[in-house]
């Protein structure tokens, strides 16, 4: 075990170098700069072996990507913000080639107005472009699910790309100790890359990618819904052998706290959980009975849990940090709402946004949440939208 | 072997069945090159008349005897690159790795990530068949389409007539860049063709090798299927279309060209410049004499 104090950025980077990706590809953009540099400087020290390709744009990026990964390459990325939307052509051509790959997001507000801070919304937005998507809260989560998201990703149950979502500056810039597994650890724990769906090789001639019509699309459609159901149990089964290997465990789909024997529950996602965390903490200390829901996986989305979670509950609310337009509400409200369908009106619920373009999401911001849920526990139905900021 | 022999011995690796129009450049310039390339190739066909055509395969069927790959309008040279550095990387360094490209995925959408990938330097060959618009949706206008062409975003009208600015010269933009190999071909001339995709195709082991064809489109420019060739011939000889390389540092002109035709005689032949005044042939006239007198200095230093 070797601890070592690192940013974010810094570990994703050491994560990804770990897995011994074939190619990388990186673009620069806030707040990932320093993982493209801290990738780059391995490169050129000649402690990382992989092909490194610098490119013009993010769209270049996930292009030569999914040409390596066409050719049979495990591969490593990290984008932010207009990175990521800028790259979304290609971005959902990779999901749904069903080529695996393990890709950063060092989540940023979306402009405008203009800004460059934390926020969700870059990765929120990309919720429907068929990759997997999971949420970290620290450093050390970042480490853990670069490493555990390859065996996810090259499952043969699986094959569809997945998002790390980490916050941009809160985690990116933010240096935490993390227990950095050594190269021959990771190398027993990860297996070597093998997929043949979909591989340009003139030794095995075939069109990848032809033209398509719509019925043979609806099973390929159809093909990677349900594999992205079958994602969700080799989650927990790679979060187990994890746990075996490196001792550290995350609890798969989502991870409770205090639920058990809690009357209204708190969801986070990514960062903002050590503040809800230590909300909890306070307000069990003056008796109010709250848990905390940290949802980590947001797709697939774990449906059967959060129902099982909430089960019994009176009330709940979902920390956004990002918004779902047209809703009046956070995106993750709308889905978490979405799980509990038909069993809503016993709840009493609630989305609050905050942390937008770089806001802080304050202990007291995470304590009013707790005291709307305690006071409106006894009336089921929707409450308004509570948003966590200042007063101007 | 002489290019007609080697054309005439080497093996087709289109499947039957593709349905591009009669007469068409792009397939004859696509057979051509896949043809000199072999079986040991993999081959990108982005969106465009040729992808349209089939060769990138319908469900589970492919078009091609060939790997072949759609990928996006906008990403061809840098897909490409992906696919190149895996091959370098697991010692297949001779594999070919081509891209066939219409102007719109070349000259347009495209144009950064080509742009980008010659100045990596990426091994690949980057072909684009130029017919000078969107013709597989129906011939809208493109970034090399000639001054006064008519097409379908650029109607001939009272107000506008025909597209108003001069075609981008992607060839010698590509040339700027620090690559192995650049050239333009014709399949009017198809020896030199021939030899420009050959040199094309070894450049491409060290570098990134671009060559820019001319595809006449029977069906967007508004000629009879049977003269294509004539066209094309005709594109060269007027100096609308000179014919020349890039290697080694150094600018040739490969077809020289002593006594140009006028470019009247190039426009006059098809219908898209039907309605072309005289002050615009003038103004053609004056572009083409330009561009070959760009050339010759370029060539002569």
């Amino acid at each position: 075990m070797k601890i070592k104090a690192m940013t974010g950025n810094t570990t994703a980077a050491i994560a990804a170098s770990l897995c011994r990706p074939d190619l990388i590809a990186a673009y620069p953009i806030t707040p990932q700069s320093s993982v493209a540099e801290y990738l780059s400087e391995l490169i050129h020290s000649g402690a990382l072996a992989s092909n490194y390709v610098t490119t013009e744009s993010e769209h270049s990026v996930m292009s030569v990507i999914q040409g390596a990964a066409c050719a049979g390459g495990r591969t490593f990325t990290a984008t932010s913000g207009q990175g990521l939307a800028l790259m979304y052509e290609p971005y959902f051509q990779m999901s749904t080639m069903r080529l695996p790959m393990v890709m950063a997001i060092v989540t940023r507000e979306m402009i405008s107005p203009c800004t460059v801070w934390s926020g969700q919304q870059d990765s929120m937005s990309v919720r429907d472009a068929g990759w997997m998507q999971v949420y970290v809260e620290n450093n050390q989560e970042i480490m853990d699910m670069i490493i555990q998201g390859y065996m996810i990703t090259e499952h043969e149950d699986v094959l569809i790309p997945i998002n790390v979502c980490y916050d941009g500056f809160y985690l990116s810039h933010l240096v935490e100790g993390v227990d950095v597994p050594s190269q021959k650890e990771v190398d027993a724990f990860l297996p070597a890359v093998h997929f043949n769906h979909a591989i340009l090789d003139p030794d095995n001639p075939m069109a990848v990618d032809s033209l398509t019509s719509g019925e043979v699309l609806t099973r390929y459609r159809r093909g990677h819904l349900e594999a992205m159901t079958k994602a969700l149990d080799v989650i927990d089964e790679v979060d187990k052998k994890f746990a075996k290997a490196f001792g550290r465990s995350y609890g798969g789909a989502i991870e409770e706290y205090k639920t058990e024997d809690a009357d209204i529950v708190l969801i986070s996602i990514g960062g903002m959980t050590g503040t809800a965390r230590d909300a909890v903490d306070m307000a069990r200390e003056q008796g109010i009975k709250v848990g905390l829901i940290k949802l980590r996986f947001v797709r697939p989305f774990p449906v059967e849990r959060i129902a099982k979670a909430l089960k019994g509950k009176k009330a709940f609310a979902v920390v956004d940090r990002s918004v779902s337009f047209g809703w009046n509400a956070g995106p993750m409200y709308t889905e978490v709402r979405a799980a509990l369908l038909g069993g809503n009106d016993k709840y009493s619920h609630f989305s609050a946004i905050g942390g937008l373009g770089g806001a802080d999401i304050s202990l007291k911001h995470m304590t009013s949440v707790i005291e709307k849920l305690e006071s409106v526990k006894s009336k089921p139905g929707q409450h308004e939208t509570l948003w966590l900021m200042k007063e101007f | 072997m002489n290019y007609i022999e080697k054309l005439r011995t080497s093996e087709d690796m289109v499947t039957p069945g593709m349905s591009a129009c009669q007469g068409c450049c792009g397939e004859l310039v696509l057979r051509r090159i896949l043809q000199i390339a072999g079986k040991n190739t993999i081959v990108c066909v982005p969106p465009g008349c040729m992808s349209g055509a089939g060769v990138v395969g319908w469900d589970y069927q492919t078009g091609m005897k060939i790997p072949v790959h759609i990928p996006l309008l906008t990403n061809t040279a840098s897909f490409l690159s992906g696919v190149s550095q895996m091959y370098q990387r697991k010692g297949r360094g001779d594999v070919n790795m081509i891209a066939v490209a219409g102007d719109g995925a070349t000259a347009d959408g495209g144009f950064q990530s080509l742009s980008g990938a010659a100045e990596r330097n990426e091994k690949m060959l980057y072909v684009c068949y130029d017919n000078e618009g969107y013709m597989n949706t129906g011939f809208q206008r493109s970034s090399t389409t000639t001054k006064g062409s008519r097409t379908s975003t650029t109607p001939i009208g009272e107000a506008i007539n025909g597209k108003q600015q001069p075609s981008k010269y992607v060839s010698l933009i590509m040339s700027m860049h620090a690559l192995q190999y650049c050239a333009t071909a014709s399949p009017s001339h198809m020896q030199d063709m021939v030899a420009k995709i050959e040199r094309g195709l070894s450049e491409s082991k060290k570098g990134f090798a671009f060559i820019h064809v001319l595809a006449p489109c029977p069906t967007g420019w508004s000629f009879e299927p049977d003269q294509s060739i004539q066209i094309a011939k005709k594109a060269v000889a007027s100096n609308m279309f000179p014919l020349w390389e890039k290697y080694n540092g150094n600018y040739y002109i490969t077809v020289e060209n002593k006594k140009p035709i006028p470019v009247k005689e190039f426009l006059q032949s098809m219908g898209k410049f039907k309605s072309l005044t005289d002050a615009d042939i003038a103004q053609i006239q004056q572009e083409a004499d330009t561009k070959y007198e760009t050339l010759k200095k370029l060539a002569s230093e």
